[in-house]
Order: C-alpha cells, then structure tokens, then sequence
C-alpha cells in the first residue's frame, strides 16, 4: 500500500498504517503492510473506513482471525468510526507485494 | 465484513476431543510396545501385535486424522463442515470401538464383543464418509485434492468393513479364502486407500500453503490418484481370486510410482516457496516420507525372503516412522492454531496476543524429533535383529517421544486466555 503525500488523507492513512503494523499473521509471524495484504485504505465522506485487503491463500484458516485484527486495529486507532472489510483475491497475493522488510523477516 | 467466504472453523468439540484421545492413544500404543517387546519378533498374526496395529492405525493415526479433517477438509473445500454433530458422535463409536477391539485383540476373545468393536468403526468410517462427501459436494465441482478425500475415505470403509468380517470370520468361520490372505488385502486397503492417498491429498493442499510454494505441476497428482488406485485395486483383485504372489511387485511398483509423482508435486513446490526456513514441524515429514520409502523397499524382502521380521519390519516403517512421523509434526501446524482461534481470534488487534507457537513447547519439539528418528533407528534394529531386549529398549525411546508430544498436546488444549493489564 502506497500512501501519496498529496493525498487529503494523507494524515489519516499514515496512521491506520501504523496501527496496522500491529496485526501479525499468526502463522507467518510477519504484519499485515509488510506482508502486502492491505490493497487499500479509503477515509469515506460518511466517516467509515474500508479497507479492501487480501490473504495469502484463498484458503487461510486463520482469514477471520487477520481479517478481525485489521477491523479491530482500525477501530481502536479511530473511536466511532466503522470499519469495512472488503475481502479480494483479484489480484491475488503474489511474492512481489512483500516489502523489503517481509521478504527480511521471512528469510527470503 | 467480508465479502468472501474466508474461514470455515468448525465448532471445537467436533475436532479436539479427537487429538486429546489421539495423544492418549499414542502413549497407550508405545507403553503396549514397552510391555510387549516379543510380540514384534514373532510372527505378525498374534493378539498382542494386532492389538499394537490396531491402536496405531485406529487409535492414534485415524483418530488424529478424524480431528484433523474436520478442522481441514472445509478448509480444502471451501464449505462448513457438513455436520459438525455427526462428526462430534463419530468420536464416541471410533473411541469405544477402538477400545473393544484393542482388548479383543490383547485378550484374543474372539466373539461379539470384537465384533461390536468393529461394527462401531464401521459406523465411525461410514459418518466420516457422509461427512466429506456433504463438504466436498464433489457432485457439483469436482478437483483432485477433493478426490483424493472422497477415495481415500471410500477406501477406509472398505477397509473396515473387510476389518469387520475378519473379525466375525475368527468367532464365525465362514471364509472360503486363507483368513491371512484376507487379511494382508484388509491391510493394503487402509495403508494405500485410506492413509496414503488421504495424506497425498491433504499434504498437497497444505504442504504448499505452509512454504508459501505453489506448484503448477498439478497433473503429477493426478498422475499419484491414477497410479494408486490402479496398483491397490490390481493388487486386491489379483489377490483375492489367484492369492498373493510374485505379482505383487508390480502392483507395489505402481503404487510406488504414484507415491512418486505426489513427492515430486511437493517437491516442485518446496522448490518454489517463498519462506525459506523450514520448521522442526515440516522435518517430521521429511522424515516420515523417508519412512514411506523404506517401507516400499521392504515389501520384496517381506515377499522373498520370507523371514518373519520383514513384514513387521515393513509394518513399522509404515505405521511407527511414516504415518507417526507425519501425525507427530502436523498436529503442531493445526492444533495450535485451531485453539489460538477460540481464544484470540476477536482479540487479535485489540491487544498484543501471544503467537500459536507460543502455545507449546517449541524446544520440546526438536527434542521429540530426535527421539522419533531415534526409536525408528532402534526399532528397526531390534526387530531385523529379533533382539527382544532392543525392541524393550525403543518401546521405551517410542514412550519418551509420547510423553513429550502429550504434554505439548495437553499444555495447548489447557490454554487459558492470555490478556496482558
């Protein structure tokens, strides 16, 4: 996720990112920004957050248990807000959407 | 939330009672191995060793199975668990039949109370079956690692029900075949039917998923379901109308083959995976697959010549290294975090949680891992040797890798909710 600096919720995004980097893949033990699972985050006009993400694997069983933990994040880092998760696998998760800092921790 | 349909968890009684009787099982299976050490150099039909099989393969690895596949086979297919219930009742027929047979066999009482114990594993195997088969609804889309489930639980019913006649044609003799050759045809059923092509079809599925290695070689696998059933099949038929001969060779050469393509599916995809280190769970593969392929090579040693520790020797391979070694490694990738789930699955993000490997003892495991190729080692030896003494001596060394995996197994299945002040 690519945050442009001229984005008018460039303040917002800088800091759901870093709330962000608290939600770990249980299995892989690598956050979810640095694991390039977050596509997208949009500050709607209606005051809700959505958030259009991705696993690893279509078929992660721990999908609800990340999924939870971005809704979760978002809500504690922005009180009142709702957070909407919009789930993709178009495109799907691929190697090169890990940063340099995931591909490090996971040994690549 | 979601606009996809992600996890498919299944409600936890329908999947860890199944792993607390499995681990219980396991240290039942090595402690009968400790006490009975001369069982395992004497010919393999006698009560005490059909009581050792029968707790390895029904007990402990069918049992694992069962708890893994509730949790998993939604996972492969996409869809909740068929019936959740049916699954929680089939523990209760697959624990008390293991538990009749067991002492059937211990005891060789032959009658209705070994006849009752298989008829409930039949009716365990039955529910399982209607069990995948609601989940795959293979009927509507069909794909390989569905078929592999759907056959592989086809096959444990047949094994069953020869299982069930076997043990009605000890108290009832109504067979007109050799009882023994039944019986080797009842075995290959459930080790190439049930248990190779199951673990061939969920590790194709999960092996890749846990490197982060996707291989695109998809039809080896169903060049491994072709090459399979063909060879088991051949071998069954052939076996029941002509008895078993040199034939069998081929037969154990195709299976072979088909156990091939599926080693060079995961090997493509061990290739290909993107996280480079390799846990102490997934060199509990590796080695139970060396396992398997020790086993391959013992079957024209146990056809030609013809002494009687090869075949349990072969039956050790199969059961003790390959199907224990996978069970004993796998069930540290899925019950840690089918229990992490319960607990932190709607805390996650809320607050900092511990990791699913912080539910056990990782450094237990490295140490059950050594333990395991050890008692492989030296039960190998001790029964090629028909050294008693030494098979005592890898009961014991088999005790001491149950101890550890059952207090693993125990300390995760006793995790209280972590929530830091």
């Amino acid at each position: 996720m690519i945050i442009s600096a001229a984005d008018q919720h460039f303040d917002q995004k800088t800091k759901a990112q870093a709330a962000l980097y608290q939600v770990i893949d249980p299995e892989l033990f690598v956050n979810v920004i640095d694991l390039g699972l977050i596509y997208e985050i949009e500050f709607k006009e209606n005051g809700a957050i959505d958030v259009l993400m991705t696993l690893s694997t279509p078929h992660c069983p721990m999908g609800d248990a990340i999924t939870n933990g971005v809704k979760n994040a978002l809500e504690a880092e922005f009180p009142g807000k709702n957070v909407n998760i919009n789930l993709t696998f178009n495109p799907p998760w691929n190697f090169a959407m890990l940063t340099p800092s995931g591909k490090e921790q996971l040994g690549v | 939330m979601a606009d996809l349909n992600i996890a498919k968890n299944p409600p936890n009684f329908a999947v860890l009672p199944f792993y607390a009787t499995g681990a219980l099982a396991f240290f039942v299976l090595c402690l009968l191995i400790f006490l009975s050490p001369d069982s395992l150099v004497v010919h393999y039909f006698n009560p005490h060793l059909l009581a050792i099989v029968h707790t390895a393969a029904l007990g402990w690895g069918t049992m694992i199975i069962f708890g893994a596949a509730h949790q998993m086979v939604p996972v492969i297919c996409e869809q909740d668990l068929f019936s959740p219930k049916m699954a929680a009742f089939s523990w209760y027929t697959l624990t008390a039949g293991i538990l009749l047979l067991a002492w059937s066999f211990w005891n060789m009482r032959t009658g209705w109370v070994m006849i009752s114990g298989g008829s409930l594993i039949v009716l365990s195997a039955a529910m399982y079956v209607i069990n995948v088969l609601g989940t795959s609804r293979i009927y509507k889309r069909c794909d390989i690692e569905k078929l592999f489930l759907v056959t592989s639980g086809t096959w444990f019913l047949f094994t069953t029900i020869a299982g069930l006649l076997l043990a009605t044609n000890l108290a009832f003799p109504f067979f007109e075949k050799n009882h023994l050759d039944i019986l080797k045809l009842h075995a290959h059923a459930g080790l190439v039917g049930w248990f190779l092509q199951l673990i061939t079809g969920v590790s194709s599925k999960l092996v890749p998923m846990f490197l982060l290695g996707k291989s695109s070689k998809e039809r080896f696998l169903k060049y491994a379901y072709l090459l399979q059933n063909l060879g088991l099949l051949l071998f069954l038929f052939d076996g029941y109308f002509f008895g078993i001969t040199s034939r069998i060779i081929i037969y154990t050469a195709i299976v072979f083959i088909g156990a091939l393509f599926w080693l060079l599916y995961l090997y493509d995809a061990y290739e290909q995976r993107i996280r480079k280190k390799i846990e102490i769970q997934m060199k509990h593969t590796f080695v139970s697959v060396i396992c398997l392929i020790f086993g391959f090579v013992a079957i024209p040693f146990v056809y030609f010549l013809g002494g009687r520790q090869w075949a349990v020797l072969y039956g050790m391979f199969l059961l003790m290294g390959w199907v224990t070694g996978i069970v004993l490694g796998k069930t540290f990738k899925t019950l840690p975090f089918i229990v992490w789930n319960a607990h932190y699955k709607n805390l996650s993000g809320k607050i900092k949680v511990p990791m699913p490997k912080q539910l056990y003892n990782e450094g237990l495991i490295k140490w059950q891992f050594m333990f395991y190729i050890l008692a492989v080692f030296i039960s190998s030896a001790g029964i090629i040797a028909q050294n008693v003494p030494l098979v005592r001596i890898a009961g014991g060394t088999w005790l001491l890798v149950a101890v550890m995996y059952i207090y693993n197994v125990i300390k995760i299945l006793m995790h209280k909710t972590i929530i830091p002040q």
